[in-house]
This record gives structure tokens, C-alpha cells and sequence, in this order.
């Protein structure tokens, strides 16, 4: 794109951002590898155009708010929630037991609770209110925040990668490779993955914590990774185990998706193009195959980690995954359901946060589905330049 | 090697006399399956016993109609699809038993050019990527990447400004240039152009033909120029083999095959070229055939030609006529000649 044609563009504010930060990029990755912004030029071009577009999608911005904000609750939840997750505020003031939203309670100097738990005496308002231990409930749902992410981008690292590669391989190869990839996948396919994934979830944990047991470090690792107290390890077996039986059941839809997608681009003269001049077959297909394939995979990636934070809390809510103190929406809902209707905040709350979750990964990737696929986007542009 | 093989190649090394061959094509069979509900229904003979030989810096046309099989030659030659028979000899070697590193060596030596330049650049590669990503796949080291694929880019008549955008920035005829010049980028010997102009405008055509014979002249390079445009075979080869239904059915020296076309069908396609001076137009003596070529799924018995040849005969639907040297070099499939 040549610099007049970009003068036409009617820059909003978000542009104008979009510009600052990636021309501040391109500077800076230039300083530390002299020659880069000049070779990639055409490339952040492009990429401020795809950013240009989502600006201009309003359910775009919002998901895209909705999930920059959960994001942000996932990594400093845990730093800013007003109580542990697992602190029984009842031992302070009775009150708290089962409290509705906005109650007031009053911790008392020299009492357990200053004394033994270390919290401030004072008076504290409970906004979302506490479930029948008299634990915070907003805390908690800060806490399951990372809980949710962790889970859902464990899953989205390994699952996706997985299908993805056996899609490449199965529609690249064809023939006797392609047909038992697709097989396999079928069998899976033809299990309803949610009750696989219980299956898996109930068998898992024994062998989980045998191994979590063996390797301390992994464990901890793990424990500060969900952000949790070191005397909840033996939940951890749990949360493994959950993450393990999602990347079984989560990679058979990306081979399908892939294989189809890649059937079509491998017939590409360009991939024939990267054959005569002797590309070795890996080389064609990660770097002439995946990226002309990866717009819709990115859609499908995006909407997906929307579907791994709902299956999870699913999960949590049939007792599976999160045991008790551990906090996780799923599981709130599943504690609170006994006090329905009473204790209406304690399911519509956490209900309402993984509802926002999800919504904001829906409406992003059904954007993204707009801005990415080459025929919409042009007619982004084009409003954008109509506007003039 | 069994004796009667190695007498054909020797036949096909003499095909053009005074002419060392760079690439020798012997007998090269494309069956494509054709798959019905469970079982394969039958073949399509896409090339059915095509033999010749390209001499060494020159340049081989190879025209037919759509569905003759002149595109699967050109593959067939560089491998891109597997042969169902036949053999291809490449400097002397055959190329058919090649594999990993030999084959890999054979890329370097030989290159094509397609015929749609919207479709054989990634779209997602910039053009410093696509001509530097031949010398990348074979490690070859030169010292300032940048300034050699520039060099390449001034040759096809690109410059610095295009170096590092991407193929939807470029013109039909620029795209050209770009996959003309990711062909040139290890210095090869040999060369398919798989109809590199038909999808051009007229004006783009000359210039991509002129920097083509521009190269060839300059690295001494060897062409197989796939076709169906006469007029520009006839600019650009000094041999021809006109094809039809995956045979081969007349070749020789382009000169030759112009003005004395040998076989009925030949004669058929020169007479259908269009001639500006309505004065010549009219006195011409035109030959021309009727009816649509037949389905390769199931071609004619005999010669393949003869449902729609004025000139048949008894013979010509019972048996297959031989390439039958009418002149020296000049080679003619058909039954008149004896």
C-alpha cells in the first residue's frame, strides 16, 4: 500500500494507537535488528490494516474489552482480591454466613481471625456477598478468573497443536496416512466429547498425583501457576487431570478443519511452485501451507478458548476438576446450587462472569471471522475509504 | 538396459541431427485413474508414448489444444507427478531413479514457470522471500542475500522498490517477472515455461517473450515451451512438437513444421491461424476439421486422429502409425507418408 492511497484513510483514535504502538515496535525491533522495518514494511502495513478493520467492528472492541478485562482480573486477581480464597470469614462474624451482597462485617481485634489468619480488625463490605463458609464470594471469583485462564490456555497450547499438525500431515500425505489419521479422529469424533472427557477426568487423577508427587518442582510450579496455597497441592491432581482429558478430546475437530482446509491449498500452484524448486515437505507445509490456512484456524482458536473456559466450568460444576476450597466458577455454582434460590448471588454471579468470558472469545472471534477472510475485510476497507 | 530400449533412445538421441540433447524422452506414459464408486472405471491417457529430445541451448515448442497432455509433459519432466511409464534422461541421467539428495540436485538444474503468475507466488511470502527461498532450500551461502536477489530482480526488469512487497501489489506481467526470476535464482540449465504468456495483454506478452529469449541467450539456457499460441511458439522455438490426445504427432525444426506442415492435423492448426491481410485470407486453401476431440477416458483405436482426419483411410483405424521421418529432423505420425 503506497502512502498516498493510506492518506485516505479517515484515522480514528484507536488508529492513531494502533499506529503510535506498532511504529514504536517496528523502531525499536529495527534498533536491535538494523534492516528489519525496512524488509517487513509491507507486512506491519498489513497487520495495522487487519487492526484497522477490527477497530471498526463494534462487537469486535467489545469482546475484545471483555476479554482484555478478563485477561487482566486472570493474572492480578489473585494480588488484589480482599481475602484468600479459602478464608471461612463466618470465624470472624457470624454474619457472613451465607451474607447477601453488600453486607458489612466487623473483624474484632484479638479475635481468631486477626489473630490466627492475620486479617486487619476493621469492618469489610462483602460487594458480591459469601457462600455458606462465609467465604468472599468476589474474591473467589477473582481467583477462579486465573483458574478459567490457566485451564483454558493450557488446553488451547497443547490440544490445538496437536490436531493441527495431524491435520497438516493427513491432508499433505493422503492415502493410507491420511485415511488412518482420519480414522482415529473419527472414533473420536463419534464420542460425545464433553462425556469422554468426564470419563477421562474420573480416571486420571490417581495417576496424576503419583506423578505430580514425584516431580516437587512441577508441582509447585503448578500451585503458583493457579495462584493457590501450598497446602492445596493434593487438589492439584484434579485441575491436571481436567487439562489432560480436554487435550484428548480437544485436537479431533482442528485434524478435520485442517485436513479439509489443507487439501484445498496444497492443489495451489505456489505449493507446486515450492515443490519444483525442491522445498522439503515440513518447509511446504509450515511455511506455504499453514500460513495461507491460518486466518480461519485463528477464528476457530479464538472461539474454541471461549468453549474450553465453558466445558471447563461445566466440568467443575459435575464435581469434576476444582474440589472444594479451590476456587473456580464452575465449582461456585455447583456449592451454591444447594442455597438456590436464597443465595441467588452465589450462582448468578459466577455465572454471570463466565457468561461475559465467553461472550467477550465469541464476539472477538466472530470478528476476527470478518476482518481475516480476505472478501469481507476488502469491504472493511473499502468503507473505511468511503468515508472520506 | 534390454537392447530394443537402448535402440529407441539411440533413436531419440538422433532425432535432430547436429543437436547434442540436453533432456532425451523415451515412450513417457500418464495414465490418471479415473475412480467410479469402488472400483477405478478406467484411465485417462493424459500422455500415452510421447519420446523426443531437446537440444541443448535451444528451445523445444510443444503445442496442442487444451487436454492434449502438454502440460503434464512439462511435469512429467521435472517430476512433479510420477510417470506410469517411460523414461526421461536428464544430461545423460536418468531422472526417474533419482531421489532425496540427487533429486534435490536436479531441482537446481532444472526450473519452471507457470502459466498463472495470480496463482504460483504465495501470497503470503514478500518478493525478497520468493526469489531468495530457492537459495535458502539449497544452502547456498552468498554474502549479501539482499544484493543478489536485487540483481536478479534489475534482470527481469523489477528494482529496489519491489524487493520487499508482497505479489497482490504486482501486475500480471510484474508477477511474471517475479516467477521468471525465482526460476533464474540457481543459475539452472533447463527450463519449463508452462504457457508463461496466455494469461498476459498482447503488449505484456512481447515483453515477457523478449526477456525470456533475453535469458536464454544470455546463461545459455535450454527451454521447453509449453503452448497453444502458434504465433508465439513459432517466435520462440527452434523446434516444435505439436501433440494431440497425449501423442506426439508431428516435430522438427520450427521453420520446417510452418511451412511444410506435414501431418493433417498440423496443417488442420496452421490453417486456423488468423491471417490480417484479407486479400491472403481469402486465396488461402484451408484445411478444417470437424467435431470435437474425443474423450481420452477412450481413445480412437488406431491412429487417434483419424474420426476427424479428410484424409482417412482403412489402415489409419486399425493401426497406430510410427513418427516417420518426412525430412531430416522433421518427424510426421501418419500413414500418408508411406
Amino acid at each position: 500500500m503506497s502512502s498516498e492511497e493510506r492518506e485516505v484513510y479517515e484515522k480514528k483514535v484507536l488508529d492513531k494507537l494502533v499506529d503510535l504502538l506498532l511504529d514504536n515496535l517496528t523502531h525499536a525491533i529495527d534498533r536491535v535488528r538494523p534492516g528489519w522495518k525496512v524488509r517487513n514494511e509491507a507486512r506491519v502495513e498489513e497487520f495495522k490494516l487487519t487492526l484497522y478493520a477490527l477497530n471498526r467492528s463494534p462487537p469486535g472492541l467489545l469482546g475484545l474489552s471483555l476479554v482484555s478485562f478478563f485477561i487482566l482480573i486472570a493474572l492480578i486477581g489473585p494480588y488484589i482480591a480482599p481475602f484468600s480464597y479459602d478464608m471461612p470469614l463466618v470465624l470472624c462474624d457470624r454474619n457472613a454466613y451465607l451474607a447477601p451482597p453488600g453486607t458489612i462485617i466487623t473483624v474484632k481485634e484479638g479475635s481468631l481471625c486477626s489473630e490466627v489468619y492475620g486479617i486487619k480488625p476493621g469492618n469489610y463490605t462483602l460487594i458480591l456477598g459469601a457462600d455458606d463458609y462465609g467465604r468472599d464470594l468476589f474474591s473467589r471469583i477473582l481467583y477462579g478468573a486465573r483458574t478459567s485462564f490457566v485451564v483454558a490456555v493450557l488446553v488451547m497450547a497443547i490440544g490445538p497443536l496437536i490436531g493441527i499438525t495431524l491435520g497438516l500431515i493427513s491432508g499433505y500425505r493422503g492415502g493410507s496416512v491420511d485415511e488412518t489419521i482420519m480414522r482415529i479422529t473419527d472414533v473420536f469424533i463419534a464420542f460425545p466429547g464433553l462425556i469422554l472427557a468426564i470419563a477421562f477426568s474420573a480416571v486420571l487423577p490417581g495417576r496424576v498425583s503419583e506423578i505430580l508427587d514425584m516431580f516437587p518442582p512441577l508441582a509447585s510450579a503448578t500451585l503458583s501457576l493457579f495462584a493457590l496455597k501450598p497446602e492445596h497441592v493434593g487438589a492439584l491432581a484434579n485441575l491436571v487431570s481436567v487439562i489432560i482429558a480436554l487435550w484428548i478430546v480437544w485436537w479431533p475437530g482442528y485434524t478435520r478443519i485442517v485436513r479439509g482446509m489443507v487439501l484445498s491449498a496444497r492443489e495451489n500452484v505456489y505449493v507446486e511452485a515450492a515443490r519444483a524448486i525442491g522445498v522439503p515437505t515440513h518447509s511446504i507445509l509450515f511455511r506455504h501451507i499453514l500460513p495461507n490456512i491460518l486466518g480461519p484456524i485463528l477464528v476457530f482458536l479464538t472461539l474454541d478458548f471461549g468453549g474450553v473456559i465453558l466445558v471447563e466450568a461445566g466440568l467443575s460444576f459435575l464435581g469434576l476438576g476444582a474440589v472444594p476450597p479451590i476456587a473456580d466458577w464452575g465449582r461456585i455454582v455447583y456449592d451454591g446450587a444447594e442455597y438456590f434460590p436464597r443465595a441467588w448471588w452465589l450462582v448468578f454471579f459466577p455465572g454471570l462472569a463466565t457468561l461475559l468470558a465467553v461472550l467477550g472469545f465469541n464476539l472477538i472471534g466472530d470478528s476476527l471471522r470478518d476482518v481475516l477472510d480476505p472478501k469481507t475485510r476488502r469491504r472493511i476497507e473499502f468503507r473505511v475509504k468511503g468515508k472520506r | 538396459m534390454s537392447e530394443n530400449s537402448s535402440r529407441a533412445r539411440e533413436s531419440v538421441k538422433r532425432m535432430f541431427p547436429g543437436e547434442q540433447p540436453l533432456v532425451e524422452v523415451l515412450n513417457l506414459k500418464k495414465y490418471f485413474p479415473v475412480r467410479g464408486l469402488i472400483f477405478t472405471r478406467g484411465y485417462v491417457k493424459a500422455v500415452d508414448g510421447v519420446s523426443f529430445s531437446i537440444p541443448k541451448s535451444k528451445t523445444l515448442g510443444l503445442v496442442g489444444e487444451s487436454g492434449s497432455g502438454k502440460t503434464t509433459v512439462g511435469r512429467l519432466i521435472l517430476r512433479l507427478i510420477e510417470p506410469t511409464g517411460g523414461s526421461i534422461y536428464f544430461d545423460g541421467r536418468d531422472i526417474l531413479k533419482l531421489s532425496g539428495r540427487g533429486l534435490k540436485a536436479f531441482r537446481r538444474r532444472a526450473q519452471i514457470v507457470f502459466q498463472d503468475p495470480y496463482m504460483s507466488l504465495n501470497p503470503r511470502m514478500t518478493v525478497f522471500d520468493i526469489v531468495y527461498e530457492p537459495l535458502r532450500v539449497h544452502g547456498i551461502k552468498v554474502e549479501n542475500p539482499q544484493e543478489y536477489v536485487l540483481k536478479l530482480l534489475y534482470q527481469v526488469g523489477l528494482n529496489e522498490t519491489h524487493l520487499f512487497r508482497y505479489p497482490h501489489e504486482f501486475s500480471g506481467g510484474q508477477r511474471q517477472r517475479i516467477a521468471i526470476a525465482r526460476a533464474l535464482a540457481l543459475n539452472p540449465e533447463f527450463m519449463v515455461l508452462d504457457e508463461p504468456t496466455s494469461m498476459l495483454d498482447v503488449s505484456v506478452q512481447a515483453q515477457i517473450l523478449n526477456l525470456l529469449k533475453e535469458i536464454q541467450a544470455k546463461y545459455n539456457l535450454t527451454f521447453l515451451f509449453i503452448s497453444h499460441d502458434l504465433g508465439v511458439v513459432r517466435y520462440m522455438s527452434d523446434y516444435m512438437a505439436v501433440m494431440y490426445l497425449g501423442k506426439i504427432v508431428e516435430i522438427g525444426p520450427s521453420d520446417k513444421v510452418f511451412e511444410n506442415p506435414a501431418h493433417p492435423y498440423t496443417k488442420a492448426l496452421l490453417s486456423a491461424i488468423p491471417i490480417p491481410d484479407p486479400e491472403v485470407a481469402r486465396t488461402r486453401s484451408r484445411l478444417t476439421i470437424k467435431g470435437e476431440p474425443p474423450s481420452p477416458l477412450n481413445p480412437p483405436r488406431g491412429c487417434r486422429f483419424h474420426p476427424r482426419c479428410p484424409f482417412y483411410m482403412e489402415k489409419c483405424g486399425l493401426e497406430e502409425p510410427p513418427l516417420i521421418e518426412v525430412e531430416k529432423g522433421h518427424w510426421s505420425a501418419c500413414w500418408l507418408h508411406v
